[in-house]
């Protein structure tokens, strides 16, 4: 096990790199779709139609 | 947001700078507290409803007479008002000149001169609204004629007098005028509405009219008196430099031409030329020779796994790499755009399109909605809430997926740099087949009953050309190409791992990882099943399929995906391509270099059914499933259609004749009938 690991260390802290930062993205897409924040990307501020989604009761 | 008037249908809060207690609301622009429009709506609601503790109302200086009329109606609101005369710059520079002393006193209200635009007299101009609202006096209001002052004051008499002094006489004026929604907040006895009645109807026989009228025209003579003591044009019936401009730029014959030359010129740039090299240098030197050769060599040489690197270099990198290859392309679009808005241009767009919309049975207000749509599509069909027609309102809903939105453009940029040696004409062309879409739609569907019916009346002003605003057109631009990254460091990323992983597995002969071996994937087999669909389009390979399906997660995606399975298909070795840029051997690799394909994938990746965002505003906007369902279906229909006749008839020029041209053929004799059959439903 300890020699897989050793052989394999580069491939193994690259992955989890990678599995951290896909693990943020899909974190923060669910967070933001859950505070009703823009699901197109476009920036709620610019569009017009803001007030539908964003309106402060 | 673009300068013309509806696009801001919605209050904006903010703070005032150096004054965190002071809550500025920005209100839609509107002309009067009547309640017609969606503007007026909002407006009236939030000022009848909340009321603020002072109205700052920006007058155009240029339009005077025209924005007097929402004033007088603010100063009966029985809210300390502050008038700021806007675009006094212009008002200055052609001569005209406003007493601002005389107008203060005859309206009883405090008058600021400003300049939004070079920012003159801003602060005073909230710094007099704050001293209002501090000061908490409602101003004085002028008067009616006799016969209306008599029952107005009946009004506030019998209906309103339990109200707070200050705003007992905008009610009596909107129940004199019968206004429904204050009739019905008011929820009067039948005994008291009768004999309010009596009264407004002894005022409509006194002065021989309806009574919103008569108050209408009262205002106009008040404003008319004003105008008189206080306003002096310089050049009296004299051309401005905008309206000289507007005369060939909104004339009946040259506006399109000129439009179209402008969007081509728009296209030649960003897309075309400076765009073109631009997309060279990212796609063939940035990611082709520097970034992924780089990681390749880097991981390579750390000692990760083959498969991880392929999945970082070609996978991740090459399809979200194929995303931000188009960002100085989209960048400089987006400038080009802000700048066409900014200086006023694009208004008149909206205006020339009425013009056109209207003979074939759409609004100018539709228009609006597509504007914001050449950015991005949710806020588009968001927008056309503004349109009151209901029939009007779902129409625009349907077709305003057809403007290339920024997300599109990529796919547009793509073909034409893989297959036309980066033409404008192309993008220039997906521009106005969305634009001929949407016109055609319109033709057919009005046709029918569910649509039938004449287009709603479109009034705006155009504002006055000027020299755009650096600040505001940057902001715009950078607005727009921060969210085309963002999708791009997100969703792109998401889906070109999913794209890497579906391509790199199979269950031939077994659940296995490819490498080097030649088993079809399993994307390769969920495409393969796909592509008999898009086999009569012309691209029926299960790359382009898959691309396609994929865009409907996000359109840019389309051009990740052939960026992700480019990477790993490792062109070089499967072609012998020569000098190729990137670009030109991914249109050999996808469309076998075939031209027609090519466009036939543009068109029906345009015009088919949009991104999942703009599938969910459609369902918001329609709030009904039937209509979301028909609206999503029309387009993949009317895509296809579109594409398939383009295709076939396309190929007949090369001689090739098959039993598709024949269901092209008919599918363009049923287009046409649908297009000049006679209306059964007109009026």
């Amino acid at each position: 096990m300890f020699d897989f690991i050793v052989q394999n260390l580069a491939t193994i802290i690259v992955f989890t790199i990678l599995l951290v930062i896909v693990a943020a993205i899909i974190i923060n897409m669910i967070r933001n779709k859950k505070l009703g924040k823009s699901s197109c990307s476009c920036g709620c501020k610019a569009c017009p139609m803001s007030d539908t989604c964003h309106s402060k009761k | 947001m673009g300068n013309w008037p509806g696009v801001t249908v919605e209050k904006k809060e903010g703070k005032l700078k150096k004054h965190s207690d002071v809550t500025i609301t920005d209100l839609p622009g509107i002309y009067s507290l009547s309640p017609y429009t969606l503007e007026e709506v909002v407006a009236r609601n939030y000022l009848v409803g909340e009321r603020p503790d002072a109205i700052l109302n920006i007058i155009d200086g240029t339009n005077l007479e025209r924005n007097l009329y929402l004033t007088t109606q603010l100063i009966e609101l029985g809210i300390p008002v502050v008038a700021a005369i806007n675009m006094m710059d212009i008002v200055r520079k052609n001569g005209d000149k406003i007493n601002t002393d005389e107008l203060s006193r005859q309206l009883g209200c405090k008058i600021v001169e400003i300049s939004a635009l070079k920012s003159d007299g801003i602060l005073q101009a909230a710094e007099a609204a704050i001293k209002a609202a501090e000061s908490g006096k409602p101003v004085p209001q002028h008067t009616f004629s006799g016969a209306v002052e008599h029952a107005i004051a009946h009004i506030e008499e019998a209906a309103v007098h339990n109200l707070p002094l200050e705003q007992q006489r905008w009610y009596a004026v909107k129940i004199f005028e019968r206004d429904e929604k204050i009739l019905a907040q008011l929820n009067l006895s039948e005994t008291t509405l009768e004999h309010i009645e009596q009264d407004i109807l002894a005022a409509e026989k006194e002065l021989d009219d309806d009574a919103e009228s008569i108050i209408t025209n009262e205002r106009y003579v008040y404003i008319a008196s004003l105008m008189k003591a206080c306003y002096k044009k310089k050049s009296v019936g004299k051309l401005t430099t905008s309206d000289k401009i507007d005369k060939i730029v909104t004339n009946r014959i040259l506006a399109l031409p000129i439009f179209a030359f402008a969007m081509f010129l728009v296209y030649y740039i960003s897309i075309g030329s400076i765009g073109d090299w631009t997309v060279g240098f990212m796609n063939d030197t940035l990611f082709g020779e520097w970034i992924v050769p780089w990681v390749a060599s880097s991981l390579d040489a750390i000692g990760c796994a083959d498969w991880l690197n392929g999945l970082i270099a070609d996978g991740i990198i090459g399809g979200v790499g194929a995303v931000l290859g188009f960002v100085p392309q989209m960048m400089i679009l987006f400038l080009l755009l802000s700048i066409l808005e900014d200086c006023g241009y694009m208004s008149r767009v909206a205006f020339i399109m009425d013009r056109i919309f209207r003979k074939f049975g759409l609004s100018g207000k539709s228009f609006i909605p597509m504007l914001v749509a050449s950015g991005c599509g949710v806020p588009g069909i968001m927008a056309s809430r503004t349109i009151e027609q209901d029939r009007d309102r779902k129409m625009t809903i349907m077709t305003t997926g057809f403007i290339p939105c920024g997300a599109k453009m990529p796919i547009v940029a793509f073909i034409a740099g893989a297959l036309f040696g980066g033409s404008a004409w192309v993008a220039t062309a997906a521009y106005f087949i969305g634009v001929g879409a949407v016109i055609v739609s319109g033709i057919i569907l009005k046709k029918t009953k569910a649509f039938a019916g004449d287009p709603a009346p479109f009034v705006m002003e155009l504002p006055s050309y000027h020299a755009p605003v650096a600040s505001n057109i940057f902001r715009a631009t950078w607005e727009r190409g921060w969210s085309f990254i963002k999708r791009a460091g997100t969703v792109i990323l998401a889906a070109s791992i999913i794209i890497w992983v579906l391509n790199s597995l199979s269950f031939e002969g077994g659940f296995h990882y490819i490498g080097e071996g030649d088993s079809k994937s399993i994307l390769n087999v969920i495409g393969e099943w796909i592509a008999v669909v898009f086999a009569p389009l012309g691209f029926g390979n299960w790359q382009a399929a898959v691309a396609t399906i994929l865009g409907l997660v996000a359109k840019e995606e389309v051009v990740g995906v052939f960026g992700s399975l480019a990477g790993m298909e490792n062109m070089l070795d499967l072609v012998e391509m020569g000098d190729l840029t990137s670009q030109q051997q991914a249109g050999l690799l996808f469309f076998g270099g075939s031209k027609l394909a090519g466009f036939s994938f543009m068109i029906f990746n345009l015009l088919c059914a949009p991104c999942f965002a703009a599938m969910g505003a459609i369902k918001r906007e329609m709030n009904n499933a039937k209509w979301t369902w028909f609206a999503i279906g029309y387009m993949c229909v009317f895509a296809y259609a579109i594409s398939l006749i383009v295709y076939h008839i396309g190929l007949l020029f090369g001689g090739v004749f098959s039993a598709w041209t024949v269901i092209a053929f008919i599918l363009l004799a049923a287009l046409i009938y649908l297009l000049v059959r006679k209306n059964k439903h007109t009026a």
